[in-house]
């Protein structure tokens, strides 16, 4: 199904404009948001106008991953795929045909060219982690609803302005980590439902910061756009390691590379502190401080994360396991529910659900980028080696002028958030 | 070891091992409170800049500055911004260096560079947001959103958006987009009209609703100025 080939437009019409004309339910933007339950479709099988329909970008590794997910759903209809690598583009069109049985399937080098179609009401998005601010904020203007992967942000500014855009724009946009749930949920379960009294702290456990890339020049592969893989970037020779998608943090991929990403405090930390945010209910804030607890004899660095109402996430706490938790069990707390996903299909199946109902998706942008703070913050204080003080609402460091140097970093002509 | 270390930077080329830059890394961490030596490792780095050093050495030199550069090192930066090569690392330290000469130094280079160049500089002038030499570049940049290149024009909508000011309101809103401009530009005014409403100056953000309104704005326009208008009657927030 192309431009050419949307459904009738009275249909189409119906659902876009519930889709476009409903916000989420913000402080900022808050709209009457009544949703009729059954408006939608929602109850048993979905019929092909009133489908969600759906553009990837960025579809190698993850991105495929969350290709079938969205693929797979009888609630999608896919139609159209963006990367920039030919082979991998091609190869997810022949997916989306084989689906359909069709050869409807439009392929795009170029995100912009997918994001300009008016018949796309979601996209999800997997690029390597430097894009993902610049897409995902220009499908929110282009009035999509975004499902991005984690890491969501490469340095603090994106977060806000990815918050910000979604909420102009009364987008759906949600995050990539379905572990922050599906891993965490023991914890979270004893945290929330009360059993370890007043929680006090939670370690998180990563490995390694990214690093420079300086990997020799090697011929650019046919049907590689190697410029658009780049994008915002700095320049740099292709190098077939430089970009491999696997989930090497460390060496010889993406993820391990400063340009491009964090590496696994960033890569695992979106994950891991997620699920730490989450199980100590701290979703909703960022830390105000970062404590850097400098290397003795035989212990590495550490960080802990202070936030307003004093609750501490440690960082790699020498003897703590990852998810570990200290509480005063004296102090009793009375249970909460736990929030969890919505409708049916773990984080992808949540995402579709909020899309048709306008609710914030578990792994609401806010969320996601609270989470992300940490990674960044954690980054910024192990790189520098000291301490750090954090206003989140004015997106800096108080009176440190060197740190406040890290907050962003300039992007490559002509690539603007 | 820092000597080495400085030497190996002066034909610092790709493939070379990173590793052999060590020293220098560890000295930009070390030298944090140190201002002499901080001053002695810019006028190193510096020499390498203005050296026939390879690219990528003098790419390293710019993430060094980034961290460390003052208005020393400006001039020297400057001086990259038109060349093709070198004009983004130059950016991706001047950006982030908080003293005024390197807001200066881009406001200054703005009229001499086109397409892409400009473009870089444009988004540089938007990020940086000084309150020091924000009205200098909302003044250029407001000159700018007329520009014959639409990617230049829209991408001084966007910088204006990003520096939110009172001022950068009132250039966009005395701005007259083409048709396929006036969707960044609708976004550019309500980003400002989000930090005016954050800022407590609500009738002023109004108006820029208003105004977006009247202008028989897209669809997404629409429902985003509503929003935005309802956000801004007293006790919204």
């Amino acid at each position: 199904m192309d431009a050419k080939r949307t459904p009738p437009a009275a249909q189409q019409t119906t659902r876009r404009q519930f889709i476009k004309a409903v916000g989420l339910a913000s402080a900022a933007v808050a709209l009457p948001t009544f949703i009729p339950a059954t408006a939608l479709g929602r109850a048993g099988a979905v019929a092909p106008s009133e489908r969600i329909v759906v553009g990837g970008i960025g579809l190698g590794n993850q991105g495929h991953g969350d290709f079938g997910g969205f693929l797979g759903s009888s609630d999608v209809q896919y139609v159209a795929v963006c990367d920039v690598r030919k082979n991998v583009r091609d190869g997810a069109k022949r997916e989306v045909d084989e689906r359909y049985k069709s050869k409807d399937c439009a392929a795009y080098n170029d995100f912009r060219q997918l994001l300009a179609r008016d018949d796309i009401d979601a996209v999800h998005v997997a690029t390597p982690d430097h894009w993902h601010t610049i897409i995902a904020t220009e499908a929110c203007r282009h009035g999509k609803d975004v499902f991005c992967q984690k890491p969501e942000t490469l340095t603090l500014r994106e977060g806000p302005l990815m918050v910000e855009c979604a909420r102009r724009y009364a987008r759906v946009f949600s995050g990539g980590s379905q572990r922050v749930l599906e891993d965490y949920r023991g914890t979270v379960n004893m945290c929330w439902g009360g059993k370890l009294g007043r929680v006090l702290s939670i370690n998180v456990q990563t490995s390694n910061l990214s690093h420079a890339c300086n990997l020799p020049p090697e011929p650019v592969p046919e049907g590689f756009d190697w410029e658009m893989w780049l994008g915002p970037a700095p320049w740099a020779p292709y190098n077939a390691k430089r970009c491999a998608g696997d989930f090497n943090t460390r060496e010889n991929a993406w993820r391990a590379y400063w340009d491009y990403s964090g590496g696994d405090i960033t890569d695992w930390g979106a994950h891991h502190f997620g699920g730490a945010t989450f199980a100590v209910d701290v979703r909703e804030f960022q830390p105000q401080e970062i404590v850097y607890n400098a290397p003795e004899a035989d212990k590495p660095a550490y960080l802990e994360f202070v936030y307003p109402n004093g609750i501490r996430i440690t960082h790699c706490k020498p003897g703590k396991a990852n998810m570990e938790v200290d509480s005063n069990e004296n102090e009793t707390r009375p249970p909460k529910p736990v929030p969890g996903y919505k409708g049916k299909g773990g984080i992808i199946g949540d995402f579709l659900y909020c899309v048709r109902t306008r609710e914030k998706p578990f792994r609401d942008i806010g969320f996601a980028v609270n989470t992300m703070s940490l990674c960044h913050l954690g980054t910024i204080a192990y790189r520098l080696e000291r301490s750090l003080k954090w206003d989140a609402a004015k997106l800096t460091f108080p009176g440190d002028m060197e740190a406040n140097r890290f907050i962003d970093r300039a992007r490559r002509q002509p690539w603007q958030l | 070891m820092l000597d080495e270390a400085f030497e190996a930077l002066k034909t610092y080329d790709w493939g070379m091992d990173p590793k052999v830059l060590a020293p220098i890394d560890q000295a930009v961490v070390k030298t944090h409170n140190d201002p002499a030596a901080r001053k002695d490792l810019e006028s190193r780095l510096l020499a390498v800049l203005q050296s026939q050093a390879p690219r990528d050495a003098k790419d390293y030199v710019c993430r060094q500055l980034r961290t460390i550069g003052t208005a020393a090192s400006v001039p020297a930066l400057e001086a990259l911004l038109a060349e093709a090569e070198l004009s983004h690392m130059a950016r991706y330290a001047l950006e982030r260096i908080p003293e005024p000469q390197a807001g200066q130094a881009l406001q200054r280079q703005l009229s001499k560079l086109s397409g892409n160049l400009k473009i870089g500089v444009i988004s540089s002038l938007g990020v940086r947001d000084q309150a020091a030499s924000a009205a200098r570049s909302v003044a250029l940049l407001r000159g700018l959103l007329q520009d014959p290149d639409d990617a230049v024009a829209r991408a001084a909508a966007l910088a204006l958006g990003d520096i939110a000011s009172e001022g950068a309101d009132k250039a966009l809103a005395s701005a007259r987009p083409r048709p396929a401009l006036a969707a960044v530009f609708a976004d550019a005014s309500m980003s400002c009209a989000e930090k005016l409403l954050a800022a407590g100056h609500a009738r002023e953000a109004k108006g820029t609703y208003q105004r977006l309104l009247k202008n028989n704005p897209p669809e997404l326009v629409r429902l985003a100025a509503q929003r935005g208008l309802k956000a801004c009657q007293p006790g919204a927030l």
